[in-house]
């Protein structure tokens, strides 16, 4: 039975995932390590590679303190709504990337309120960075709240409510109970925030302008290769950044392995009696 | 002083915690930066949004020359900012607050509807060539040798014979594509049969009957090709021709009676005005119309627009269609797109004629 | 105000605040563009034929997609946690790839390795199946980008699920199947139906990989995120928004009855589900804790 369950399990991933994976990384070397390389170092493979690490930063960083947030929230406190909110949570996974950037454009472009406003003040919003930031932000949003809402009901608030009693203020509280507890669950929201960021396409196609070396992300890169018919150019920086997701992953496995031994035994936050 | 286990994990949580926002304020500071153009003493800035077909044309001759040409009658170092999506999307980004000081696009409706935004004020079909800066055919890609020996629109109706075009929602190439078929179906129309447009729209239907695929770019549609998908491409002819050159097993082939795709370019005269760019921005469009321009689109296998000029002779020679039909012929763009197109539209009705069965 | 509930009050408002303006209000302008002329011209344009086939297609699609990613995911999730062997730590970095790869290149890859032209491909079309630009071939792109959900929303619970939990049930006499049916599936549920929802709500609104494999035949194979995409390059932002609307109504209904099926209505949590709990947030701590089968 082990066996029998093993082996479609391995059919079904490699069926899935690693053949096609697999695929992306012959075509992305069949010309040789050279033009691999050629291609990754191009001044536009450059400015992409930039530009979303520069996206992905931002967004980890709003989104990790929002998510955070939002997450105490949904957690610690009831409120008229609070389903609603929960609800919205998870809704960018169904928006359609087209939808995401549209959505932008209707709010701020030419001619709204938002839009005419923010032209007063000589700030771009769409086809430049900050539209593409904020699509990105929508789309990751739900990693961490999702990952830190179950363990911040999981913990209880039986720590907080001590440490509380023993004078500790708000933040101290946060910092010294709550944080070391939740730690991990950030760390595994802010690698998926992380992951989804960098492969995001779709919605920042809409909104960015696809400027060469301006407002190009690595993804979108990938796609003028691809209409430029260079597929090994498109394949090489596909390689490339699916590479820098999976390093992230496979080093996020191997320190929670290796730190868990360690934090056992220094936490002893109680879990919530049945 | 004996520290307490607590300020020490606290320590280390407020020291990754001040990292990342030292970093994050760099990161963010330079995103602000992003937003403010930054215009260097001497330097000016021009911003195009172009089509996806004429890239390599744009980034690899004619801009460059332009900028030669620009800093020699004026000396100033010229900075051109470009972009390349679908023609559709390229006008509606401008319509939404894309400020392009130039829109060169695939199709005179895309240019209309940024006029019609208010974004174009002048009349920009007077401009020279009637505001067209490049042209082209349409044509079919057919597998090396044809083995399937299509030469006819009537060959792509044949039963086994998959076709491709991309959807003309998304594509301004599959709005040229399908206008052909319509075009040809009018000419081939026997009058014995009742009336012309009727016929046309079955030749339609038995077209569309054989697609299989539609893919949302005309660039798109022409990597499905190669993928080996499909036995005959309707697109462009400057997009084969490429591919042909560059040693792809498909050969060009040019029906008796296709259409004359031909390319606006005109100013966003919103975007030149606020920018102070409408001398740079006349002087490429102008330039765009000179002879040096157009045998520069001629070795990337666009027509060209000049050539009712006198003595201009073009790099390449293009095959002449036996019966080339112009949309003006046809009745003009904004008629023949929405009598195809539209919601009670020829083409729209024999897409779900086809999906009901009939 | 206690300082309490002051912090507290400003936290809700933050979080409250960040979610309307990021989400609830871009939705809210889609909601507004596509009843601006009304509700019956919205009620026109989503019965527009390839609007409601597209709408059709889609759900069936994303339904299916659920019910394969249900299994094999809940299958995968097992194996994952319960036994060991070569490459086991390898596969469960791979699990949440998906998220990681742009969706072009999804579609691009998948289209390549099941494309006709390819052997696997030449292979399945000998056999009858054409995945590439019909419904099979949907049905896999939105299988790829769903993947990680039920697996990573399992993973937990089954850890958690402790073999002498188990083994409890059949020393007071239960046959296997009595224990799996009485302990494992309801402790399991909530992990469950988290990761089917999410799928389904992923798959219903994915685009760049279905886009290129499907063949966006209009009222064939064209799903909802393309026929929304052709209506908005069509100059027709109503029809447009309209479908989407009705796409995201479907998801925030799922989403919805998820969260009421998963969350109790009151403060004290019941046993199962707060074992549940324990485990996600257990399993973050104690990777060494992970049951080794045979």
């Amino acid at each position: 039975m082990r066996g029998l369950f093993i082996s479609v399990v391995w059919v079904y991933f490699a069926a899935l995932l690693i053949g096609p994976i697999a695929y992306l990384c012959v075509q992305a070397f069949g010309g040789g390590l050279t033009v691999f390389l050629n291609e990754v170092v191009r001044p536009e493979a450059v400015h992409g590679f930039w530009l979303t690490a520069e996206i992905t930063l931002i967004v980890l960083l709003l989104n990790v303190i929002f998510g955070t947030v939002t997450a105490m929230v949904l957690a610690r406190q009831r409120f008229w709504g609070q389903t609603f909110l929960s609800g919205l949570i998870d809704l960018p996974f169904s928006v359609s990337p087209v939808i995401t950037g549209f959505m932008l454009i209707l709010l701020v472009g030419p001619g709204t309120i938002l839009g005419t406003w923010f032209g007063t003040m000589e700030m771009k919003i769409l086809y430049a960075l900050p539209a593409m930031i904020l699509v990105t932000l929508f789309v990751t949003f739900p990693f961490v709240v999702r990952e830190l809402t179950p363990i911040l009901l999981a913990i209880g608030t039986e720590s907080e409510e001590a440490a509380r009693t023993l004078g500790a203020n708000e933040w101290q509280i946060f910092l010294r109970v709550t944080l070391p507890a939740i730690r991990w669950g950030m760390i595994y929201g802010a690698t998926l925030t992380i992951a989804r960021a960098i492969g995001e396409f779709g919605a920042v196609l809409v909104v960015s302008g696809n400027i060469l070396q301006l407002t190009q992300t690595a993804t979108l890169h990938i796609y003028q290769s691809y209409v430029d018919f260079n597929y090994v150019g498109a394949y090489a920086v596909a390689a490339v950044l699916l590479a820098v997701s999976f390093l992230i992953l496979m080093i996020l496995e191997l320190v929670k392995t290796r730190s868990s031994a360690v934090t056992e035994q220094s936490i002893s936050i109680p879990m919530v009696q049945p | 002083m004996r520290i307490p286990p607590y300020v020490e994990r606290f320590s280390a949580v407020a020291r990754r915690f001040i990292i990342a926002s030292v970093v994050s304020c760099i990161v963010a500071s330079s995103a602000l930066f992003h937003g403010v153009s930054v215009s260097l003493a001497g330097e000016r800035e021009l911003m195009l949004a172009i089509y996806s077909v004429p890239k390599e044309a744009y980034e690899n001759k004619l801009i460059p020359a332009f900028k030669q040409h620009w800093k020699e009658r004026t000396g100033q170092d010229l900075r051109v900012r470009s972009s390349y999506g679908a023609s559709g999307a390229q006008a509606r980004a401008i319509i939404g607050g894309f400020e392009a000081d130039v829109a060169l696009l695939s199709v005179e409706g895309d240019v209309d509807q940024i006029a019609k935004a208010g974004l174009i004020t002048h009349d920009w079909r007077k401009g020279a060539d009637r505001g067209n800066v490049s042209a082209s055919v349409v044509a079919f890609g057919v597998r090396k040798g044809n083995p399937k020996g299509i030469k006819t629109w009537e060959d792509l109706t044949k039963p086994g014979v998959e076709v491709l075009y991309p959807n003309p929602k998304t594509s301004g190439g599959a709005m040229w594509d399908i206008i052909a078929i319509y075009g040809a179906g009018m000419r081939l129309a026997d009058p014995k049969q009742g009336p012309a447009e009727a016929q046309a729209a079955a030749l339609l239907k038995r077209v569309q009957k054989n697609v299989k695929v539609m893919d949302k770019s005309g660039r798109e549609s022409v990597t499905t090709f190669e993928r080996g998908i499909g036995d005959v491409i309707v697109t462009y002819e400057n997009e084969l021709l490429p591919r042909i050159k560059s040693g792809r097993p498909m050969d060009l082939v040019i029906p008796a009676e296709t259409v004359l795709i031909e390319n606006p370019g005109a100013i966003v005269d919103r975007s030149v005005d606020k920018h102070h760019v409408r001398d740079i921005a006349d002087a490429f469009v102008a330039f765009l119309h000179s002879e040096e321009a157009q045998q520069a689109f001629a070795e990337y296998d666009f027509r060209t627009v000049t050539s009712a000029k006198a003595g201009f002779q073009p790099a390449k020679t293009f095959t002449q269609p036996a019966h080339l039909m112009t949309i003006a012929e046809l009745g003009g763009w904004d008629k023949v797109a929405s009598l195809l197109f539209g919601p009670q539209g020829l083409w729209t009705g024999a897409v779900e004629d086809l999906a009901r069965g009939k | 105000m206690s300082r309490h509930a002051l912090t507290a009050l400003a936290l809700r408002s933050a979080a409250i605040g960040y979610v309307l303006c990021l989400i609830l209000l871009p939705l809210t302008a889609i909601g507004f563009q596509s009843f601006e002329d009304g509700l019956t011209r919205f009620l026109d344009d989503i019965q527009q034929p390839q609007a409601k086939a597209a709408l059709i297609l889609t759900i069936e699609a994303a339904l299916l997609t659920t019910m394969i990613n249900a299994v094999f995911g809940t299958l995968s999730a097992w194996v994952l946690v319960r036994y060991d062997f070569p490459g086991r730590a390898f596969l469960n970095a791979l699990v949440d790839l998906p998220f990681a790869i742009p969706t072009l290149v999804a579609g691009i890859m998948i289209a390549a390795v099941y494309g006709a032209t390819s052997p696997i491909g030449a292979w399945l079309l000998k056999g009858g199946i054409e995945v590439l630009y019909n419904v099979p071939g949907i049905v896999l792109a939105m299988l790829f980008v769903t993947m990680p959900f039920t697996i990573r929303a399992l993973q937990p619970v089954l850890m958690e699920l402790e073999r002498d939990q188990e083994e409890a049930a059949y020393t007071l006499g239960a046959t296997p199947w009595q224990a799996f049916r009485r302990v494992t599936v309801p402790s399991v549920l909530p992990g469950l139906l988290t990761g089917v929802f999410l799928t389904f709500v992923r798959a219903l609104g994915e685009f760049g990989s279905v886009v290129i494999v499907a063949g966006n035949i209009p009222l064939k194979t064209q799903v909802a995120a393309v026929y929304v995409y052709g209506e908005i390059e069509s100059y027709n932002p109503q029809g447009a928004t309209s479908v989407s609307v009705v796409v995201l109504i479907v998801s925030f209904l799922a989403l919805m009855l998820l969260e009421r099926l998963t969350r109790p209505p009151d403060e004290r949590l019941p046993v199962l589900l707060t074992r549940v709990l324990n485990a996600q947030w257990l399993v973050l701590h104690s990777n060494s804790k992970l049951k080794i089968q045979n």
